[in-house]
């Protein structure tokens, strides 16, 4: 059961082409600069672009093809674009009911109450839509293409017009809402965090065509990935996270290993009343990573992870990408000078010990 | 929704009912020049024809001419000359024979001062900015002032002055609000109370051809009884004596002047 | 004052029937210039540019001579007079329903521009919105068109309105004058000043006045309260 692309379109002086498959659980990101076609390609799952030559078939049922077109409206999409597009002649309540009504009752997975819950919607039901800020609006969108109970979810750079501040607040209801309506969602970003919050696969796009959907963990794989253009590399590691005490650190736990995190203030805003946690993802930048051949006791870094070196690889700058196999098998990269490696006598297979500075709790 | 559906109901209803003259009427299309003078004959008609009932249609003769080759409901065409009757009969040729019924008389009238001190060559001075006539194509009053105007060698000279009415009647509109500051129109519109305030001067019947007029029963108003006893009375004594003392030359008087000056 | 309102029969028929011509043409020039409308917004080729042009023809062309055209057209020997009698029906010439026609022609622009305007300015993302929610397209063009576009439509069924009231010369020419049938308040008050009877003219002229602008003035001033909201919702 999946969403079956495929597209060959000429429009001026560009072109979209290409045939894929993306997995029909989780999300899976769109990832690629602006003008790449990624939009494109969403508008073109959704049924926005008549003109192009595309398929798409959606849970073995036909979207679009040469002799059929869909339209949106019979889609069970939902759609929710970078500016929020709020009906402005509805209060937000009625932009939220607007989906809710048109939904027949047989097909209404989710509850008006939960997904009011689930965004924070309660207290901004009797304004008008010019009342809101930024991140509210977004909120309201995203709980507006809920209320269908959307068989897909078409996401179109969502946060990339709000500000730093904003994007930091909407992210956890995000997060939450692909976490827990368990919809299948399409993300167009460009955007790196997002990716590394969000994301379950990756497609990474470029002119006009998409490389093959990977899985996040596999995409950061790669020293050269696309992902690592901005930061540098990154790792994100999956598992359980338990609140300790009041000062907002915890304990990030896998089946094999654990480190001490601090957690953001608007994360413990969204999940007071709770102390632990499934399914989240710690973010690692391998800057914030180094190596040492022993066990270090009298060091300041805290976490220390037993792992074993599965890949080396040098950079143009005079580094090297060191990627690590951790005990249970998760993969963490660290970036250290192609001197200290040699100093230290590093090569395929050897177990070291994996000291990570600084971590961040995405979601 | 349904209140508006109701609405939208009645109106197409009362589209479709309309209500043309009822039997016992006729209506009669006449040259903008007969006015008052034909409400007069009109209501001296249905005194005498009780139950009979007359609809009068004003405007120019050019206009109405082309109406009635379009097929307008008119059951009788007074014109204001003799031309345009003829080519209705030819044209449609169930049309009765064109009966001469009176003859117009042309008037230079001005609203500020007495006409006849004007004259023709008062015309060409600087204080006589705008001179009123109908339009020569479509009004026969304004073709026989063309005609005068050039008789008496002033034509060309008073071009840039001239402003033409679509009918007489809007001519002697333009002349009574003083925008046109002389006027040359019917004696039988210079002849109503509104225009008493200055008396008009006669203009010379042999400046131009002849202001014959005549009428027609249309070929749709040859069914219609109250068209034919119309038409009749027209011609009777006591209208031609309504129209003569409105003005007109009687059609008796028309008939009284040699053939050479009608031949003109 | 009861006396200046001492209209005569002539009169109130005259009334009765501009009121008439006015309120059919206004209802049937928004059913047909709204689909054209939506068209016209949403479309860019050279046949748009074409029909757009068409549309606007009637505000060129001096009104008699459209009426003259009309009257050849409509009548006994025009292609659709024609036409209408081979049907078993009157040819529309000197008819009520063929100045209503005459009407729906030279008001059309009136009607389309407006609404042409509104529909543009509305783009396509509320519609792309409210498919995504579900709704079918009669349902958007109810649920979010109207009420978006309301300004207008408003402007567009007012400006129709008024503008049939006052039109003379393409009525004169196709209608007739024709009392009870053709004979529309502006072809009333024209035939008075014609007979020099300028204190009925003056009656009816500022009865006309007045009413259309009692009419313009309910319609704006509401309009004026919806348009600010709609301002403050579309610009933040």
């Amino acid at each position: 059961m999946s969403l079956n692309v495929s597209v060959n379109w000429q429009r001026d002086a560009f072109c979209l082409q290409l045939a894929q498959s993306f997995p029909s659980k989780g999300v899976t990101a769109l990832y690629g600069p602006s003008g790449c076609g990624k939009t494109s390609l969403l508008r073109i799952v959704a049924g926005l672009e008549r003109g192009a030559m595309s398929n798409v078939s959606f849970n073995g049922v036909d979207w679009q093809n040469e002799s059929l077109c869909v339209p949106l409206e019979k889609r069970r999409i939902g759609l929710v674009f970078q500016e929020a597009s709020l009906l402005p002649h509805l209060d937000v309540r009625a932009n939220l009911e607007y989906g809710w009504r048109r939904t027949k009752p047989a097909q209404r997975r989710l509850a008006p109450e939960e997904i009011y819950r689930m965004l924070a919607l309660e207290s901004l039901l009797q304004h008008r839509t010019d009342q809101l800020s930024g991140g509210q609006r977004q909120r309201v969108a995203l709980g507006r293409a809920l209320m269908t109970s959307p068989d897909l979810l078409l996401l179109d750079e969502p946060l990339a017009a709000l500000d730093a501040v904003a994007k930091r607040q909407i992210l956890p209801y995000l997060a939450r809402v692909v976490r827990d309506t368990e919809t299948p969602t399409l993300l167009v970003t460009h955007s790196t965090d997002e990716v590394l919050r969000l994301a379950d696969h990756i497609g990474f796009m470029e002119n006009g065509s998409v490389a093959p959907v990977v899985r996040l963990a596999e995409a950061l794989q790669d020293p050269s990935s696309p992902l690592f253009a901005d930061e540098g590399a990154v790792s994100v590691l999956q598992g359980q996270f338990v609140i300790e005490g009041n000062g907002g650190w915890g304990m990030f736990s896998t089946t094999s290993y654990h480190l001490h995190v601090r957690s953001s203030p608007e994360y413990m805003s969204l999940h007071s009343g709770s102390t632990a946690f499934q399914n989240h993802r710690l973010q690692i930048y391998a800057r914030d990573v180094s190596i040492a051949l022993t066990d270090p006791t009298q060091i300041s870094i805290q976490n220390h992870l037993a792992a074993k070196i599965s890949g080396l690889t040098e950079k143009d700058d005079g580094l090297v990408l060191v990627r690590l196999t951790l005990a249970d098998g998760q993969l963490l990269m660290a970036e250290l000078t192609s001197a200290s490696v040699s100093r230290l006598g590093l090569i395929l297979g050897m177990p070291v010990w994996a000291l990570v500075k600084s971590a961040a709790l995405l979601q | 929704m349904c209140q508006l559906r109701t609405l939208i109901g009645i109106l197409l209803a009362q589209v479709f009912c309309f209500s043309f003259a009822s039997a016992g009427d006729a209506t009669v299309a006449a040259a903008s020049s007969l006015r008052p003078t034909l409400d007069r004959l009109v209501e001296a008609f249905e005194q005498s024809h009780p139950g009979d009932h007359v609809i009068l249609v004003y405007g120019s003769s050019g206009r109405l001419t082309t109406q009635i080759l379009h097929g307008a409901p008119f059951d009788v065409f007074m014109a204001a000359n003799t031309e345009f009757p003829e080519q209705i009969a030819e044209s449609q040729p169930e049309t009765s024979v064109p009966r001469l019924y009176a003859a117009g008389q042309l008037v230079m009238w001005s609203a500020s001062r007495d006409a006849r001190e004007i004259g023709w060559q008062g015309l060409l001075k600087p204080e006589v900015r705008r001179i009123a006539i109908a339009q020569p194509d479509v009004a026969p009053y304004g073709q026989r002032a063309r005609e005068a105007l050039i008789h008496y060698g002033i034509w060309d000279q008073v071009q840039d002055k001239l402003v033409y009415g679509e009918s007489v009647s809007q001519t002697a509109r333009m002349a009574l609000s003083g925008a046109a500051d002389v006027a040359l129109l019917a004696a039988s519109l210079a002849n109503q109370e509104a225009m008493q305030q200055q008396p008009y001067m006669r203009v010379d019947a042999t400046s131009h051809l002849p202001l014959n007029q005549s009428m027609v029963v249309t070929a749709r108003g040859q069914s219609n009884p109250v068209a034919a006893a119309f038409s009749q009375f027209v011609m009777s004594s006591q209208a031609q004596s309504i129209l003569s003392s409105a003005g007109f030359l009687s059609a008796r008087q028309v008939g009284q002047q040699t053939p050479a000056e009608l031949a003109e | 004052m009861s006396d200046f309102f001492a209209f005569t029969p002539a009169d109130w028929q005259a009334i009765w029937l501009t009121l008439k011509l006015c309120f059919i043409t206004t209802l049937l020039l928004m059913l047909l210039a709204t689909p054209l409308a939506w068209w016209l917004a949403r479309g860019g080729s050279w046949f748009h540019t074409v029909v757009q042009s068409l549309v606007a023809l009637p505000l060129v062309l001096p009104p008699t001579v459209l009426g003259f055209y009309l009257l050849i057209l409509l009548g006994p020997q025009g292609w659709i007079g024609q036409t209408l009698e081979s049907m078993g029906l009157n040819h529309l010439a000197f008819s009520f329903n063929g100045i209503v026609v005459a009407s729906l022609i030279y008001s059309l622009p009136f009607a389309v521009q407006p609404l042409q305007d509104a529909f543009g300015r509305l783009g396509h993302r509320p519609l792309e919105v409210a498919a995504s929610l579900g709704a079918s397209p009669m349902d958007r063009l109810l649920t979010v068109v109207f009420p978006l576009c309301r300004g207008g439509l408003v402007t567009a069924a007012t400006l129709s309105f008024a503008h049939t009231m006052g039109e003379f010369g393409v009525i004169l020419m196709l209608g007739g004058s024709i009392p009870g049938e053709t004979r529309v308040l502006s072809v009333m008050i024209y035939d008075y000043a014609e007979a020099l009877d300028f204190q009925n003219a003056h009656r009816l002229s500022l009865l006309m006045l007045v009413f259309s602008f009692l009419i313009l003035v309910a319609v704006y001033g509401r309009q004026r309260r919806f348009s600010l909201f709609a301002q403050r919702n579309v610009n933040s």
